[in-house]
Formats: structure tokens, sequence, C-alpha cells
């Protein structure tokens, strides 16, 4: 389904086979949301989502990096820039990269854009594609 | 030992067949090296950027063409 409001459009599906990105294309931008347990972890996860698939970047697993596991350590060395996506000031995302060793390029932070921390789970579209706008803004995309 | 090189059958993933088939030759060591075009074996494996190589099920690189003697140091 697509979805069109304030200029930004949600994507339609990604393809499974488009998990895996070929470094021969243009510069690998790594996306790391926190996924955390509240409104602005989850809506970090669906920014990362939707960038991924408008082609702004690869949404990538965080906690494989927290866990050190290797083919994701692997993956985010191979990354030619590295964005971290946090809900919230506690910025588990940024943080976990930096004591992997990683330097975050760019850091995003949910709440910082206007959404107010809860516990709400479920997303509004209409939340997302103003969120998305401001992140878009933010990363100068 | 079993190589794996995983991609998408690209240039960067045959300069990366190249090498390790170069540093196998040169080591001469018995190796299987296998290509692996399946994108769901990158994943399953946590690879999210390729190309990679996976030396008997540990990955060593993702998203790079290693230099031959950083694959000659793997292998020895």
């Amino acid at each position: 389904m697509i979805s069109k409001n304030r200029g930004y459009t949600i994507a339609e599906d990604i393809k499974m086979t488009e998990g895996v990105k070929c470094s021969c294309e243009a510069a690998i931008i790594g996306l790391y949301a926190c996924a955390g347990g509240s409104n602005v972890g989850q809506m970090a996860n669906k920014v990362a989502v939707e960038l991924t698939k408008h082609g702004k970047g690869k949404i990538m697993c965080t906690v494989g990096v927290g866990g050190q596991v290797p083919g994701i350590i692997k993956s985010t060395e191979g990354t030619d820039e590295i964005i971290a996506i946090d809900g919230c000031p506690l910025l588990c995302a940024k943080k976990s990269l930096e004591l992997s060793g990683f330097t975050v390029d760019k850091s995003i932070v949910i709440s910082e854009l206007g959404m107010k921390k809860g516990g709400n789970l479920d997303l509004e579209e209409s939340d997302v594609i103003e969120m998305m706008s401001k992140v878009e803004t933010a990363l100068g995309n | 030992m079993k190589i794996e090189i995983l991609g998408s059958g690209c240039a960067k993933c045959k300069k990366t067949k190249e090498i390790v088939e170069q540093a196998v030759a040169e080591l001469g060591i018995d190796a299987e090296v296998v290509k692996v075009e399946d994108m769901n074996a990158a994943l399953d494996y946590g690879v999210m950027i390729t190309p990679a190589v996976v030396v008997d099920g540990d990955v060593k690189v993702a998203g790079k063409v290693p230099t031959l003697d950083k694959v000659k140091e793997w292998l020895s």
C-alpha cells in the first residue's frame, strides 16, 4: 500500500533479496535504529525502514552490533557512513556502535524532532509521514 | 577447508573470488572455494553487505574486496 501526504510517500514493501546490499553500488550508508520498547523506539525503526525503501541507506541489525555477531560487525566495517537513529536521549544505538569501536557519522534522535516519548507501540501513519519529513531535513536529503 | 564467497555476481564479488583462488593456489592448500549467490544465505551469516568471505563458517570480511595478503593471513 502506498500513502502520500505532506510531500512524503510511504514506500511499498521491500523485496527480501534487497535485504543484502552490494557494495558495487553507491556508497553504503548503514542505518542503525534502536527499535526500543517505546513509541519513539518503534518510530526509529520505522524511519530506518522507510529510508531503506527509499534508497537513502541500508537498515542494519543494531542488536547484532551489541551482541558482537561477526557477520554484522564485518558488515558494519564495510559501510561508508554510519547513521544512528535513536528514539530518545538515552542513545542506545549510538552507544552500542561506539562501544564496538565504530564512529557514528550522524545521530538522529526522534524525541528531539518533536515526538514525545511514551509507551504506546502503535504508530500512526500520519505521524510516520511527519517524522520522515523531519528526518530527511535533518539528514539533508 | 571451505571458503564461501557471498555476492550477487558483481564486479567486486568476481574480484574477491579471484583473489581467494590466487591465495589458495599460492599457499598450496586444499580448500573448496564456493560462490554463493543466494542472498538469504548471506543473511543467515548476518552479512548485510557483499562481497563477503566466509572461511569454515567464520565471516572474515563484508562489503570490501580483501587484499591478497589478508586472505593468505586468514588461510594460514
